[in-house]
């Protein structure tokens, strides 16, 4: 469970997070929505510890894992070490298991075929979901998704769309911020907008 | 003349000592300040450093360090400390620049990803960032590599038999300039072939993107 309370970040004199409380269950989509500049990022970033914040408390329970808008792989790594790299050095999981699970989460997700390649080889989509990837072989449990569909074509939209369901039917709960409100509503069991760092409930 | 060639060519294994050694110092000092200069608001200490050893000639600080230094640290330094010292203080000189511009030419959202996978900061530096530094940097510390290895032809100055003094004794002994500074020309230029090759290879095989 992740629950903001009051939580405020001004900049000079300009705010851009007003007194926000949200709190994210476990197991839920939730969409973040709203105009660029409004903040959502910010918000994300605070989430993940990147930003401070003047005011208010995050507490958070799940380990956390910022997926960001370009995806930022590890480009002199390939696929497979860029998944498993966390896994051996932060979870200190030997080599040849890192390896396995590896392989199976990049099947899980149509990529097997990928292990070996280096990252600047993948598709938008396919540099996504490994990011994503990489994020759960951390044992990442709450994902924040900064624009994921803000790189992709149309076609690639839809995938995204399975991709969220998917991660979230394997457990994992996601806070996903667009500024395309057709898109939350497809994958969201909630929606929030932000307004001028203000945020509103939807539905 | 062949015995001509063999006495210069008993020149190369010093300047390569040179070489080796003072790269080995310019390049950990210059990672390690680098990094620094980077993490640093206030970068002062370091800039002065860079700016007094490209400030002044190699030459001088070659001189400074095997004249001076003891005078002032009480202690005498033998031909090749100082030698080393002065070349590797300069080669650092120029490779915290090098390594600088190369930490700041990678995406902020690299150390960012470090960060959300909790990997430690000496683990980014050493697995992520450096790797990424060193790939793009290549060319510039080839360079810089290069260029210590023909200078360490000024060590004959305070003294240092390497190519360029044992070119020198022959020529003063044969009164003959030609052929002995051909041979220890062609010296040099095959050892820089040689490292040429060398960096050539590190950066295919490297090479990712």
């Amino acid at each position: 469970m992740l629950k903001l309370q009051n939580v405020s970040k001004h900049f000079k004199d300009q705010t851009i997070l007003d007194n926000i409380s949200l709190t994210i269950e476990k197991g839920s989509i939730v969409g973040l929505m709203g105009p660029s500049g409004c903040g959502k990022s910010t918000l994300l970033r605070c989430i993940q510890g990147f930003e401070s914040y003047d005011k208010g408390s995050i507490l958070c329970q799940e380990k956390v894992c910022l997926i960001l808008q370009d995806f930022q792989l590890f480009p002199h790594m390939n696929v497979l070490d860029n998944i498993t790299y966390g896994m051996r050095h932060v979870l200190k999981i030997p080599k040849k298991q890192a390896e396995m699970e590896g392989l199976s989460l990049l099947k899980e997700l149509g990529l097997e075929d990928k292990a070996k390649v280096m990252p600047h080889t993948l598709s938008g989509g396919q540099k996504q979901r490994v990011a994503i990837l990489r994020a759960m072989a951390s044992k990442a449990d709450l994902l924040l998704l900064d624009e994921p569909t803000s790189a992709l074509d149309a076609q690639s939209i839809g995938e995204v769309v399975q991709l969220i369901k998917k991660l979230n039917a394997m457990g994992l709960t996601l806070l996903v911020v667009s500024h395309d409100e057709s898109f939350l509503k497809m994958i969201s069991t909630k929606i929030y907008e932000l307004k001028k760092g203000m945020l509103l409930s939807q539905k | 003349m062949y015995n001509d060639i063999l006495y210069i060519l008993g020149g190369v294994g010093v300047t390569l000592q040179y070489t080796v050694v003072s790269l080995l110092i310019g390049f950990s000092l210059g990672i390690l300040l680098g990094i620094l200069k980077f993490l640093s608001k206030r970068p002062y200490l370091i800039n002065f450093f860079i700016s007094v050893f490209r400030g002044t000639p190699l030459l001088l600080q070659l001189s400074f360090a095997y004249f001076v230094l003891p005078e002032l640290i009480g202690f005498n330094l033998s031909v090749f400390e100082a030698g080393i010292l002065a070349l590797g203080l300069n080669s650092a000189a120029y490779m915290i620049e090098i390594i600088w511009a190369g930490i700041k030419s990678i995406p902020k959202g690299q150390f960012e990803a470090a960060k959300t996978l909790h990997i430690s900061s000496f683990l980014m530096w050493k697995d992520i960032i450096l790797p990424q530094v060193l790939n793009r940097m290549m060319p510039a510390l080839a360079n810089e590599v290069i260029t210590l290895l023909k200078e360490t032809a000024l060590i004959s100055v305070i003294g240092e038999v390497d190519i360029m003094r044992r070119a020198q004794y022959l020529a003063a002994e044969q009164f003959n300039y030609f052929k002995p500074l051909c041979i220890a020309g062609l010296s040099y230029y095959l050892l820089v072939q040689i490292l040429t090759f060398i960096f050539n290879y590190i950066q295919k095989r490297w090479h990712y993107a």
